[in-house]
């Protein structure tokens, strides 16, 4: 008798393991519980920084379609971009998500962003297609969203997904570290600028937590919302030490130290103005490459104090996350060297 | 009913002038008084921040508030007379619409402000030359004007939409919109220039013009019984309004209310006759836009879009503006 019911057991684990197997359910970042079929084989993305999180998790080969991956046609797409993902024309799928498109695909899953894809995410829902929403705008975040991706990816994601935590909080944490000794009115007091020389960032932006997670102070920690216009005696009112200017838009550090309105400032005066690198994404957003974000901003805040070789993290990065390498003139563009 | 007010006169040079003077004393970046007082009457003293605030960032930008105020009410005025009808403004011929695409076509390729505002300019004028081939095409009444301009409106309002449709949303986009909120933000001395000039012709032109305004108020058969060369004398008021309002709106983006508000508001003060309508709407026009523009600038850390400000005042204004007018039905009635 206890035979048998130790068979019975086994068999109704063995149920249950098959079950569990079978699908998944998860909570996204808009607080929805979503049930997934798995294994997801073809995915949607219609959120660009959502895309990157498949990338970065060995799954990109699993994207049908793309609707923003760093770039909006392929036309803008860099020689890197076209190395890194030779499927670029095949996916990358243009202007606003299209139901039909996304049906026809055979997407078994959709990501999109909780803060603009609500209405497409009920009606993918009523077509019967799983949708994960994100919203990451802060490290602790960006990597729950990670997690969540994995969830859903496979094992291997798992892998990942850990790595990528563990690489960011070694980061992070080597940073610290390493600037333990700077008192904080040593820290470097930075303005992030936008797409114009008078956009900056607030303190509710990633951007933000990736200044402070590389040692420095946002000069416009206290505005809220989105990017800020601001005017050029708010701008010398602030006199930041260091300007960084994003990966996209048109403003070149030249604009900056070369405007004779923009003389006095300590960090002109002192040719601290920089343009972050990109090779794939953009690094100062929410991506999973925003971990070499804040390496690049530690190493141009602080280059006297960081200990670690920023190329070896780049390379690391672009090897183990996009299984990509990078040719000497990627890496001497990301170094800035 | 023509008021006879005689402080009028003083008080339409010392509105805008007031404003003009107290709005460089103001900014985020605290300068006493005495030190741009200095700066101001070319005195040592001050630093050379202080000079560069007052003299390169504040005052071009408080003159091109002042040129931008006073084109947008003169032309909302003469276009309300024109087409009588008090809901017109300056943008009843879709010369803002070609404007908005013309700047947000710009805006995918640069951010140089001088490249955005030309091309502003140019398809401003894109615009309003539909309109008059509509308007030669078909007779240029006033309804064919109105017509070809809410038809020429509505393509260039779409091509805008285009526009930011395949904009990037990480960089174009953003700026694209901003543009359309109308800023005074970037304003230098180099983007000046055309603004002073075609302010400094239009404004007198309309001036000179205020007798034929006023007839042109009345129908047309009145107005060519008066011997008013009607077709030609509005065609030439809808060219020079156009050019106004085009260099503005190049400038400054798109801003609302001003154009409808500050003419009502202005013949209220001192009545109908564009004798003293047009100077009243330019002062008041300056001035509002003025201190709106100092406020933008000075109440927050972020700056505050100039047309959401023209918007937030000039909806109530005008709705105190109606009431008024109820009133003065019902008591005709």
């Amino acid at each position: 008798m206890t035979k048998l019911w130790i068979a019975v057991s086994l068999v109704f684990l063995c149920a249950l393991t098959g079950l569990a197997q079978s699908e998944t359910t998860v909570i996204d970042q808009s607080g929805r519980s979503v049930t997934i079929p798995l294994p997801v084989e073809i995915l949607v993305s219609v959120h660009g920084i959502g895309t990157y999180y498949v990338y970065a998790l060995g799954a990109g080969d699993r994207l049908a379609i793309a609707y923003y991956i760093g770039v909006k046609t392929l036309s803008s797409a860099s020689e890197s971009m076209l190395r890194w993902e030779p499927r670029l024309a095949e996916i990358l799928s243009y202007g606003d998500p299209n139901i039909e498109e996304m049906v026809a695909s055979g997407a078994q899953l959709v990501i999109a962003d909780g803060s603009q894809h609500e209405a497409v995410a009920e009606q993918l829902r009523d077509l019967g297609i799983p949708v994960i929403l994100y919203r990451a705008e802060t490290p602790e975040e960006l990597k729950e969203a990670v997690v969540l991706t994995a969830a859903f990816l496979g094992s291997g994601a798992q892998a990942q997904a850990d790595a990528f935590i563990a690489d960011y909080d070694r980061m992070v944490n080597a940073i610290a570290t390493d600037l333990e000794s700077l008192a904080e009115n040593e820290r470097a007091r930075v303005l992030f600028v936008g797409t114009s020389l008078t956009k900056v960032i607030s303190g509710e932006m990633y951007q933000t937590h990736l200044i402070e997670g590389a040692g420095g102070i946002s000069v416009t920690r206290e505005l809220f919302g989105s990017w800020n216009e601001v005017n050029l005696e708010q701008i010398l009112l602030w006199d930041p030490e260091i300007i960084i200017i994003p990966p996209y838009g048109l403003i070149q550090p030249a604009d900056i130290l070369d405007n004779p309105d923009w003389q006095s400032l300590n960090a002109v005066q002192n040719h601290r103005v920089y343009r972050m690198p990109r090779i794939i994404a953009p690094m100062d957003t929410p991506v999973p490459e925003s971990l070499l974000g804040i390496a690049w901003l530690a190493r141009t805040f602080y280059p006297d104090y960081v200990s670690f070789d920023l190329a070896e993290e780049i390379v690391g990065f672009y090897a183990n996350y996009y299984q990509f390498t990078l040719t000497d003139e990627e890496l001497a563009r990301m170094t800035g060297q | 009913m023509i008021r006879k007010d005689r402080s009028v006169p003083w008080i339409l040079v010392l509105l805008p002038v007031s404003a003009f003077i107290l709005a460089l004393f103001l900014g985020r970046y605290g300068i006493h008084i005495l030190d741009t007082v200095r700066v101001l009457l070319g005195l040592d003293g001050p630093s050379d921040v202080f000079r560069a605030l007052i003299l390169r960032v504040r005052l071009p930008r408080v003159l091109a508030a002042a040129c931008v105020g006073a084109n947008l009410a003169v032309v909302g005025a003469a276009f309300q007379g024109l087409f009588r009808n008090p809901l017109v403004d300056s943008r009843i011929l879709g010369v803002s619409s070609g404007a908005a695409f013309g700047a947000a076509l710009a805006l995918l390729f640069t951010s140089q402000g001088m490249i955005v505002q030309t091309s502003a300019f140019i398809f401003a004028l894109v615009a309003i030359a539909l309109v008059m081939l509509v308007g030669v095409r078909f007779g240029s009444s006033t309804l064919v004007l109105v017509i070809g301009g809410i038809l020429v409106g509505a393509l260039f309002n779409s091509l805008l939409g285009l526009i930011k449709y395949v904009a990037d949303p990480l960089s174009t986009l953003p700026a694209i919109t901003y543009w359309l909120l109308g800023s005074l933000n970037a304003t230098q001395w180099s983007d000046l220039p055309p603004l002073l000039t075609i302010t400094g012709v239009g404004l007198p032109f309309f001036a000179l013009l205020r007798w034929r305004l006023n007839l042109l108020t009345v129908s047309d058969t009145e107005a060519m019984a008066m011997g008013i060369r009607v077709r030609l004398i509005r065609t030439v008021i809808v060219a020079v309004g156009t050019l106004l309002v085009a260099a503005s709106v190049a400038l400054a983006g798109t801003i609302g209310w001003i154009g409808l508000v500050i003419p009502h508001v202005a013949r209220v003060w001192v009545g109908p006759d564009y004798g003293r309508l047009i100077p009243a709407s330019a002062a008041l026009g300056a001035a509002t836009l003025i201190l709106l523009d100092t406020l933008a600038r000075t109440a927050m850390p972020s700056e505050i879009p100039l047309g959401v400000l023209t918007g937030l005042i000039g909806v109530p204004a005008f709705f105190i503006l109606f009431l008024r007018f109820l009133r003065t039905r019902g008591e005709a009635q």
